[in-house]
């Protein structure tokens, strides 16, 4: 938006060089992206300017914190594990996007990169069915906003079929239209980078092959809760199917009593959702915008687990939820099980929450596993961001087989070793889609000669046709509030790594 | 005259000695040749001094100080915060924090100044500015501070003075430095660094403090848009904010002189082609007397290419001494000069950078006289050598323009006659002349207009030089005053932006004509055309994300919202570009009570100070606009004195062309002026033949440059300097008939000076040929 | 009654080593009517003898009368007029003016200021004498030698003058166009014509032949006619 004058000296030297990149580009060969998003053949890179280039692959390095290195013999399992797709519907009247300016751990409330999320979750699928694992496990945030709409487009995607990501009469009308006078949102079509007709392309129909494969859901936080943190109220439920969106920060907007901005906090919000309904309040009182009513929009509250269930499950299979939690069993072939616990808390707040009766159910679980190698995974990273996690932790300490614990919810890719006297397992997160560095994990459980095994895994970058999703990695990388300065793509070690585990003892 | 083919040192010597010989047989030639070749060096070597000196200073300067890609102000606020969300932004290399404070009260000697602005450091050797003279800030408390080179030259600090600094006592300058984010004083406000660890070691104020100021170096500054956005969504919390690139510093810094840079290399151009053509119809002429003694020796064997070399060489004699002080004396007349606007705005004389350009500039002054005379030589002797002996050049048509049958025209009309039977040459010529004479005009339009012309910084944009406290319907009566082109009512008010960014936004609106009455640079985008439709300053833009095509929701005193659309972004100076300009209808629909005055625009050539006394005698007392002139006025200076020492050579310059147009004119009639004086002819009609040829070429080229400069050239330079400030070209009558007195004069001369020669020559001479 | 009146005339040419003395005291009177032809080796100085009494170059010594003007002495302005008014010159080379056509080239003399007047009546007059009515309009380049030279001799008669100079006229012409205008050239009424040539048979016309050797004129026979 600053005008730049070439006086005839720059032009020369423009000229000049410009001619000499073109014989630059000509020599050396243009590296491509891995066609299946295999990040063992190609990476994403930023060279420390903000724009993403394609980078060499990254080996698999080994880690023998919990056993030493051996021969790898067969394959017993191969997992692909999606995590926190956040499908969102950008246009919906019940989200408070001006909380994003705050800064952490508000910032979620809003990304630049919002409406691509069916894009980029259709490109991870593309991934995932490059990779064919035997199962994929939907780790949980699947959508965003509890909201009936976004759960459908989601399924959709992952069912195979045409997705309409829009919602309301115009398909997208939310505060990143280029009538939005707020400076502080990124809106494609006058904000550098500038992509316009961006959010027209981003509600246009796509038709997605689907993952055609098994596939397990966790519950997540915003899975059930709305906006990760409340259990939907009849104020909330009018907002989302109504005509009053909350655009604009209200006037003198402040911070509610004994609420800290933390600089660290999780991307998924502060943990008591007391807060999050006090903005809510504020923003009420506030000037509103009118847009169009959608019914689609409606608030699911926990039957959203029924639905999850129900589509994971297939057509005519009954849906085995029990008290409408996702607690749950699921073998891989004959030598490894999948413990699925469910710690979404069901009075409101973003963290995990172990209910009386899990660790003794997860404890019964992993002895009726017997010889089966046991991964247990949950939405929220046990050690930290739940509450009781602990006692479970001390659990799997217990049974020689358990290798590895993965979770979302983060949205970092975190890799740590926990020994244990049984043996030790590795604690694994996985980052999100909707931040960056928007990737899924690919695992692949072999065993090992000596009776151990090790957990080969790597990422996988959603690939695509068209551009949109590179646009949203792109955007997604340049976001200050996002994943790039808060390092959510972790080292190398907590990427693509062969983790080895001794035999039992 | 030999014609010894081959080479070898003695044949070398040998042509050497036939080319001074050839030379020293018509010496006035060979001067007349030497004037050319120094006017054309000394007009192209000002052109590189200035093009080179002052189109590079910026990029010099700025890289020199490592200026950062983005600088950022801000109301106070908490060093570790503000690095927080530096840190958190892509493609930042590096950055450095300071507090800028400002209305620092200064003393040394006599001099005083309240106005004076502290940059209080913080660590890190990356600061943004370089350090010219002395040394570095030291890392300890001492109390050393660096001055701004350009203010310290204005009050004659010198290194190891102290200078007196309200608040801190005396302080020691350790050295000068140059910071080409803002101008040097007396144009911008004097500048003085210091570090917060002398502060914190003399005060014992904590270490890391308050900052208001941000200077941002990217890895990749091309994706400044791209960091510039997520550095606004990031600083909620942040107020009084505003963004300046490198390139939109650039811009600010550079205008004014970026509009002398650009006129003079136009005009330096326009001289230098001039200059180019009037030396090659010189040699081609040259060469057409030679036909017959280049043909003899053409028949004796010489080849094409010694003769052609000779010729080359003949020129080269004159031309290298020539070009060498002609490129001296253009360097002297505008380095100095232009080595002091360059210090006002806070940039470095390019020094021994100008050697090579110049050295091009002085082998050019050589080469374009040389291969003008070798190029026709060799083609010439491209025919049958017969041709060349026979020295035919006739126009082989029918006469033209047949000599009236009785009286009418008589020698006059002969003169006429004989320049008009050649229409090739003849049009060549009087393009040339008209091209010349268009020239000269504008550089007097251009003289009259720059020296009246504001150019305060702040002030650059307004084109109404009267404003007046009166309501609007007043301007009805004032704009029938005498000298006033137009009168219109005026509102301004401050607004605010509606999204608590502290940002005062400067609110300016006029009922219609906005861009009459005030038109800073377009950046981008349009003017506005439409209702609700606004432009912005580029510093608002910044500030608010704004580019065309954005909403921009601003808050006005009265409470109301104005709701615009933004069509363009403008180059404004004013209000450091914080500024909307937008229709009235639009201001006072959302505010009726927007304080309003009348902005009058004055005729051109109008006189401010009688305008104001009529406007004294309707009731409404005007006040001047640009009122801070005395910030402008040494720029202004500088720029005029440029200008001026351009002009003269300029001027020079077609003074040759002409005088030489003439004397080729003459040059080629000899044998009939010869044929005349042997029928009778008196000095008197031989100079009334005389006439009659440089009448010809006069008067179609007096009138042609007239029109080339109101329709051609002055347009095109009042477009150029459109965005800086009203330019007004159009040349006056004063000015037409002063430079058509001129050109008779020098006419006049020409006939006068040919003629005595013409008439000195044996007649015997000029039958002989 | 000597129209061409010279006395005690010295002229030396060159410079420096190169000067000689080609005219070391010539006397020569010329009547009205009278036709006087002058020869000479080339170099001798017939040329530049032609030239003094013409006021093209002044003499070293000597002084010369034309119509009873004195020509030597007078001042730049006086001698134009004399030339003007009371002198013919026709070259060997012609000089005509290329721009011009023969009509306007004939004309010439009669536009210089003190011209007498007449003068576009007396040139139409001599066009059609000389029979050059048909190429009038051309330009020199289109004529013919005989044609450019017979325009000449137009353009000195133009203003009607007493005395008649001519510098090897037939020098550029063949035999028959120079039998042409040597005629011409014999047949002039009332002037008194200065023929200088180096041709024997040019010198046929001329009422007196005289030569000039060694810087003097030395005086012969006469001419073949007399008129």
């Amino acid at each position: 938006m600053t005008a730049r004058r070439l006086n005839r000296r720059e032009a020369l030297l423009a000229a000049a060089g410009g001619a000499g990149a073109l014989l630059l580009t000509g020599c050396g060969s243009p590296r491509r992206p891995a066609a299946d998003g295999s990040t063992l053949a190609s990476t994403w890179v930023d060279p420390g300017t903000g724009q993403l280039q394609v980078g060499p692959g990254e080996p698999l390095r080994a880690r023998v914190e919990l056993g030493p290195a051996r021969p790898v013999g067969a394959a017993l399992a191969r997992i692909a594990h999606l995590t926190d797709a956040h499908v969102l519907d950008a246009s919906s009247p019940a989200r408070v996007p001006f909380l994003a300016r705050f800064g952490p751990p508000l910032q979620s409330t809003f990304r630049p990169q919002e409406t691509l999320t069916v894009q980029v979750l259709a490109g991870a699928v593309h991934a995932i069915r490059a990779f064919a694992p035997e199962l994929v496990i939907e780790g949980g945030d699947l959508v965003d906003n509890n909201q009936a709409n976004e759960l459908a487009h989601a399924l959709t995607v992952l069912a195979g079929g045409t997705v309409h990501p829009g919602s309301g009469p115009d398909g997208y009308d939310g505060v990143q239209l280029s009538s939005d006078p707020d400076p502080f949102y990124y809106r494609p079509d006058i904000d550098a980078p500038r992509h316009p007709g961006l959010l027209r392309a981003a509600v246009a129909p796509l038709s997605v092959p689907g993952l055609d494969r098994p596939w397990v859901p966790v519950l997540g936080d915003h899975d059930a809760l709305v906006a990760g943190e409340l259990v939907p109220t009849p104020v909330t439920r009018a907002l989302a199917v109504g005509d009053r969106a909350l655009w604009q920060p209200p006037p003198h907007l402040h911070l509610p009593a004994g609420f800290r901005l933390n600089p660290s906090g999780s991307p998924d919000g502060p943990p008591d959702p007391r807060f999050v309904a006090a903005f809510l309040a504020q923003a009420l009182a506030g000037p509103t915008v009118t847009v169009g009513a959608d019914p689609t929009r409606a608030e699911l509250a926990f039957t959203v687990a029924d639905r999850l269930t129900a589509a994971a499950a297939g057509p005519g299979r009954p849906s085995p939820t029990v008290g409408g939690r996702l607690d749950g069993v699921r073998d891989i072939g004959a030598a490894v099980r999948l413990v699925v616990l469910d710690v979404t808390r069901r009075d409101g707040g973003s963290g995990g929450l172990v209910v009386p009766g899990q660790p003794a159910w997860l404890a019964e679980q992993l002895a009726a596993a017997g010889d089966r190698w046991v991964i247990v995974v949950t939405h929220q990273p046990l050690a930290g961001s739940t509450e009781g996690g602990e006692r479970l932790l001390e659990v799997m300490d217990r049974f020689p087989r358990v290798v590895a614990c993965l979770a979302g919810h983060t949205h970092r890719n975190r890799i740590a070793a926990r020994p244990s006297p049984a043996g030790g397992y590795w604690m694994i997160t996985t980052s999100s889609l909707i931040d960056f560095p928007q990737q899924s994990r690919a695992l692949v459980l072999s065993e090992t000669s000596g009776g151990g095994v090790v957990l080969d895994t790597w990422m996988l970058d959603h690939v695509d046709d068209g551009a949109l999703g590179s646009v949203s990695r792109q955007l997604a990388n340049l976001d200050a509030q996002g994943g790039r300065p808060f390092r959510f793509a972790g080292t190398p070690r907590d990427r693509n790594v062969r983790l080895f585990r001794r035999a039992v003892a | 005259m030999s014609a010894t083919p081959g080479g070898g040192s003695r044949g070398r010597r040998r042509r050497f000695g036939d080319a001074l010989r050839m030379l020293a047989r018509s010496p006035r030639r060979a001067l007349f040749t030497a004037a050319g070749v120094l006017l054309a060096a000394a007009m192209l070597s000002a052109a590189v001094v200035i093009t080179d000196g002052l189109g590079g200073g910026f990029a010099r300067a700025s890289a020199r100080a490592d200026l950062g890609d983005l600088i950022i102000r801000f109301d106070p606020e908490s060093a570790r915060t503000v690095a927080a969300k530096l840190a958190a932004l892509p493609d930042v290399s590096g950055f450095a924090l300071r507090s800028e404070i400002t209305s620092v009260g200064v003393r040394f000697g006599a001099h005083r100044s309240g106005t004076a602005v502290a940059e209080v450091l913080g660590p890190g050797r990356r600061q943004g500015f370089a350090v010219v003279a002395g040394h570095r800030l030291p890392a300890g408390g001492a109390p050393d501070v660096l001055v701004e080179t350009a203010w310290a030259q204005a009050w004659g600090i010198a290194i190891g003075d102290e200078l007196d600094v309200r608040g801190l006592g005396p302080e020691r300058v350790v050295g000068y430095a140059e910071g080409p984010d803002d101008v040097g004083y007396p144009l911008g406000a004097p500048r003085f660094y210091l570090t917060r660890a002398q502060l914190v070691a003399r005060f014992g104020i904590p270490t890391v403090g308050p900052v208001n100021f941000a200077e941002v170096w990217l890895r990749d500054p091309r994706l400044v848009d791209e960091v510039l956005v997520q550095a606004r969504d990031e600083s909620y919390g942040l107020r009084g904010l505003k963004f300046s690139t490198r390139a939109g510093v650039q811009v600010l810094i550079s205008q004014a002189a970026g509009l002398v840079i650009d006129l003079l290399v136009a005009l330096s151009v326009i001289a230098l082609v001039t200059a180019a053509v009037m030396l090659g119809a010189a040699a081609r002429a040259e060469v057409q007397r030679r036909l017959r003694s280049i043909g003899i020796r053409r028949a004796l064997g010489a080849g094409r290419w010694a003769l052609a070399a000779g010729q080359g060489l003949e020129v080269a004699l004159v031309a290298v001494p020539a070009a060498t002080v002609g490129t001296l004396a253009g360097f002297l007349a505008t380095h100095g000069a232009s080595g002091r606007l360059l210090s006002l705005l806070n940039e470095p004389a390019p020094g021994a950078g100008l050697i090579l350009p110049l050295l091009g500039s002085w082998a050019l002054s050589v080469a374009v006289p040389v291969l003008g005379a070798a190029w026709p030589a060799w083609r010439v002797t491209r025919g049958p050598v017969i041709g060349l002996l026979r020295g035919t050049d006739v126009a082989t048509s029918r006469p033209r323009f047949p000599w009236p049958a009785r009286g009418g025209g008589g020698l006059t009309g002969l003169g006429v006659r004989l320049v008009a039977a050649r229409p090739a040459r003849l049009v060549a010529t009087v393009a040339m002349l008209a091209s010349s004479t268009a020239f000269i005009l504008l550089m007097i339009a251009l003289a009259g207009t720059l020296s009246s012309l504001e150019t305060d910084p702040q002030e650059l944009g307004k084109r109404y030089e009267l404003t007046a406290a009166a309501p609007a319907a007043a301007a009805a009566r004032i704009a029938r005053l005498p000298g006033v082109a137009a009168a219109e009512p005026r509102y301004e008010l401050t607004a605010v932006d509606a999204y608590e960014l502290g940002e005062l936004v400067d609110v300016v609106a006029y009922p219609r004509q906005l861009s009459r009455f005030e038109a800073p640079p377009l950046a981008a985008g349009r003017r506005p055309h439409g209702a609700d439709q606004a432009e912005v300053g580029v510093g608002l833009a910044d500030a608010l994300g704004l580019a065309p095509g954005s909403a921009l929701l601003l808050e006005l005193p009265s409470g109301r919202q104005l709701d615009l659309r933004v069509s363009g972004t403008v180059n404004s100076l004013a209000y450091e570009g914080l500024v909307a300009y937008l229709p009235a209808a639009v201001l006072l629909r959302a505010d009726p009570a927007a304080p309003e005055q009348i902005a009058v625009l004055l005729a051109p050539r109008a006189s401010t100070a009688t305008v104001s006394a009529e406007m004294r005698r309707i009731g409404f007392p005007p006040t001047l606009t640009a009122g801070a002139v005395a910030r402008g006025a040494p720029l202004v200076a500088v720029l005029t004195t440029i200008l001026r020492a351009v002009a003269v050579l300029d001027g020079l310059v077609c003074l040759y062309a002409l005088l030489q147009a003439c004397a080729l004119t003459v040059q080629e009639r000899r044998s009939t002026v010869a044929v005349l004086r042997a029928c009778g002819a008196s000095p008197g009609a031989i100079a009334r033949l005389l006439s009659g040829a440089v009448v010809t070429l006069i008067a179609p080229a007096a009138a042609l440059g007239v029109l080339a400069e109101a329709w051609l050239l002055g347009p095109a330079l009042a477009r150029l300097a459109a965005g800086y400030a009203s330019l007004d070209l159009a040349p006056t009558r004063v000015d037409v008939l002063a430079v058509l007195a001129g050109l008779a004069l020098a006419g006049a001369i020409a006939v006068w000076a040919v003629t005595r020669r013409a008439l000195a020559e044996p007649v015997l001479a000029g039958l002989a040929r | 009654m000597a129209v061409i009146e010279a006395r005690g005339l010295v002229k030396a040419v060159g410079t420096g080593r190169a000067a000689r003395r080609v005219l070391s005291g010539v006397n020569l009177s010329v009547d009205a009517g009278e036709v006087v032809a002058v020869l000479g080796r080339s170099g001798s100085g017939k040329s530049t003898l032609l030239h003094l009494l013409g006021g093209l170059d002044p003499p070293d010594e000597g002084e010369i009368t034309i119509a009873g003007e004195r020509l030597t002495g007078a001042r730049a302005r006086a001698q134009d007029r004399i030339r003007l008014g009371h002198i013919g010159f026709v070259f060997q080379q012609f000089q005509l003016i290329d721009e011009l056509s023969g009509r306007e080239n004939v004309l010439v003399p009669t536009r210089l200021p003190g011209a007498p007047a007449g003068g576009v009546r007396r040139a139409e007059a001599l066009i059609d004498e000389l029979g050059l009515r048909a190429v009038a309009a051309h330009r020199p380049h289109e004529l013919s030698g005989g044609e450019q030279q017979r325009f000449a001799i137009a353009r000195a008669l133009v203003n009607d003058p007493e005395v008649i100079l001519a510098d090897e006229p037939t020098g550029s012409l063949d035999a028959a166009n120079g039998a042409t205008v040597l005629e011409l050239l014999a047949h002039m009424t009332g002037r008194a014509v200065l023929l200088v040539t180096h041709e024997p048979e040019a010198a046929a016309i001329a009422d007196r032949v005289l030569t000039l050797e060694d810087g003097e004129l030395v005086g012969a026979g006469a001419g073949a006619q007399r008129r």
